[in-house]
């Protein structure tokens, strides 16, 4: 029997190539479709979004529409959002505040916590509860509702780990983007566009691609952005992967934690608050080794970046957060969600200028994201072609042909999972590898670790 | 002629009659405006800017009609651009600085402007002459922003409303604030590597 795609797909995955065509194939789009988004943890939103009772925002996995909200006791639910009855979507809006969700074609009426309030002529239509009991009916849940941080993730159905699981030791990672201090982020946003480019290319770049930075965002250099006059800077910093995620790193000059928090921009108040938060690893990472967080992956499709451009002509350089998803619309469609994040405890004037920090880098009208998707839309658009089904790329970046690696692993990195310093497409080929895993439906092919991560 | 009337949609405001001089500067502006946008003439746009320029184009949310936007909490609150002449600047440098990909082949972009609405301004401290150095006009457009870009995807459209602040300077007319009202929630354009 001829193998089917999934298994193609993962034999050249795991030689370290990519069938071209998975950038732009329906059918492959189909897998991950039925596959991947239904069981797995996919993020939709954060806690700072709906601070009140009865606020909400939608999101979507794929095509499924859920509304995430906080009900009148301040708990957080997410409901598909669609009526028991009819089928029509209860809410329309992207956000607001509301105590009930109410269907516009016969009145179904559902509270905040997706339970079944009321139908007209309840009594007279139904028989009342004896032929339709209201207490029985809600709007559908996934399976799986867990927050970590504020970062509300669902899942639709079981995936057989708890989030926390799920997350394992990337948490390490995540925490210095979410947790730099007791209140953790608050986001602003998202901003919402979509471009002709696949889904996964974005979560590639950002789970390890610093080889891109010199030449991607020359320009961006070349105007004076950055402290740094050279972008192949990058090729010091660490790649780090760690189960279901991975990410790239700065290496900053010579200090103490303290000078190496000032050196990105961080006022000493928020520096404090961190080095009393953080653990003694996560310090030790940024104070004695250097390395600080840039671009990250958390599979499949949520990513962050932290950079620190010059926001005021002749002044310092100010961090800024920004939590972005891929989400995926078609093959060769992604709606892109990007919000900005910041410290909630952070100083108002360093909320202002971290978020005009946002602004000029990343987000819809952002210096760096905007050639980025453009790489992105011209790679969806080639890998749309018949010939894509003959061209492996190569994705071996760090492998020797017999096997070997160029370099080896850091022996004394802090934090956990592997890392190593300079360019290679390790972070890649782990994201790709997870993903592939995901491309079988549940109990066939290889899903060993399916939801754990991959291989140094 | 100006003067507020309240209608069904709140307070609706009535324009300067399109011969005012305060029409006929801000219209003859945006005109020249538009046609050094779509020549790329980015440095020479940037010199019709007041060193105090604000740049707003807010990211518009989909509510409900009853829903005040008041309510709505901070992370509500977001743009796709909140620029000052510095990052306005430094876009530019970047257009024309060679290496800027997105647009590289570059946008093939038409700003259609219409609509045009003219507002007297209060100024402080106020202003003897209406058109005099020091005075100020509120200046409402539309625009359909068309751009096209290489050979094989379709073109964009780009729908907004505007409203400015035009001051006379000592250096002439220069727009001192623009903020951009997008009609899309989700934008169907690549990025935003242009001006509007």
């Amino acid at each position: 029997m001829r193998p089917g795609p999934a298994e193609e797909i993962s034999a050249a995955i795991s030689e370290g190539m990519i069938p071209a065509h998975v950038y732009g194939d329906p059918e492959v789009f189909e897998l991950e479709r039925r596959n991947l988004f239904p069981r797995t943890w996919v993020f939709l939103g954060h806690t700072s979004e709906i601070p009140h009772p009865g606020d909400f925002v939608l999101r979507r996995i794929v095509d499924d529409s859920f509304i995430v909200t906080r009900d009148d006791t301040g708990r957080i639910g997410v409901h598909l959002n669609m009526c028991l009855h009819r089928g029509m979507q209860v809410c329309r809006a992207e956000m607001g505040n509301t105590r009930m969700f109410r269907c516009p074609y016969h009145a179904w009426s559902y509270r905040n916590d997706g339970s079944l309030a009321g139908l007209p002529f309840h009594d007279e239509a139904y028989g009342g509860e004896e032929g339709l009991s209201r207490d029985r009916h809600r709007l559908v849940a996934p399976a799986r509702v867990e927050t970590y941080n504020g970062l509300i993730f669902a899942a639709v159905e079981d995936p057989g780990i708890s989030l926390e699981d799920f997350l394992g030791d990337f948490r390490f990672y995540l925490d210095l983007y979410t947790a730099q201090s007791e209140s953790g982020l608050e986001l602003r946003g998202p901003q919402r566009w979509r471009v002709n480019a696949n889904w996964k290319i974005g979560c590639e770049n950002f789970v390890g691609d610093m080889y891109h930075t010199p030449y991607t965002h020359r320009s961006v250099v070349d105007i004076g952005l950055f402290r740094e006059p050279k972008a192949h800077k990058r090729k010091e910093g660490v790649l780090y992967h760690c189960g279901v995620g991975g990410g790239t790193t700065y290496k900053l000059p010579p200090g103490d934690f303290t000078e190496r928090m000032r050196y990105v921009g961080y006022p000493d108040i928020m520096i404090d608050r961190m080095a009393a938060l953080w653990s003694e690893p996560q310090r030790r990472m940024v104070g004695d080794d250097g390395f600080m967080v840039s671009a990250a992956t958390l599979f499949p499709n949520l990513s962050l970046v932290h950079n620190w451009p010059i926001v005021r002509e002749g002044e310092d350089v100010v961090p800024f957060i920004s939590l972005r998803q891929w989400h995926p619309v078609s093959a060769t469609e992604t709606e892109v969600l990007s919000w900005f994040a910041v410290d909630a405890e952070a100083p108002d004037d360093f909320k202002a200028d971290s978020y005009k920090a946002y602004l000029m880098c990343f987000g819809s009208s952002g210096m760096f994201e905007q050639d980025d998707i453009e790489n992105w839309v011209s790679i969806t658009t080639a890998a749309a072609g018949s010939m894509a089904h003959r061209l492996q790329l190569n994705s071996r970046m760090g492998l020797l042909h017999d096997g070997g690696q160029v370099g080896r692993p850091l022996d004394d990195f802090p934090g956990p999972g592997f890392a190593r310093v300079g360019y290679g497409e390790f972070n890649q080929r782990n994201w790709l590898q997870m993903w592939s895993r995901h491309l079988f439906p549940p109990g066939a092919g290889d899903t060993t670790g399916r939801d754990t991560g991959g291989e140094r | 002629m100006t003067g507020t009337t309240s209608g069904s949609g709140g307070k609706f405001r009535t324009s300067l009659p399109h011969d005012d001089p305060r029409h006929l500067i801000a219209h003859h502006f945006l005109n020249e405006e538009a046609a050094l946008l779509d020549a790329a003439a980015w440095h020479l746009w940037l010199e019709l800017l007041t060193p105090d320029i604000t740049y707003l184009m807010p990211v518009r949310v989909t509510t409900m009609a009853d829903t005040d936007p008041s309510t709505l909490g901070t992370h509500a609150r977001m743009d796709h651009f909140a620029e000052d002449l510095y990052s306005l600047r430094k876009r530019v440098e970047r257009l024309s600085g060679g290496h800027a990909w997105t647009e590289d082949p570059p946008s093939r972009t038409r700003h259609l402007v219409t609509n045009v609405r003219t507002f007297t301004a209060e100024t402080d401290p106020p202003v003897p002459e209406p058109t005099g150095v020091g005075a100020v006009v509120e200046v409402e457009s539309a625009l359909l922003l068309f751009r096209s870009r290489g050979d094989d995807r379709p073109p964009e459209f780009l729908s907004a409303g505007r409203r400015d602040l035009l001051r006379h300077t000592e250096h002439g007319w220069r727009l001192a604030h623009r903020s951009v009202t997008v009609d899309e929630s989700v934008l169907r354009t690549q990025n935003l590597a242009i001006l509007l």
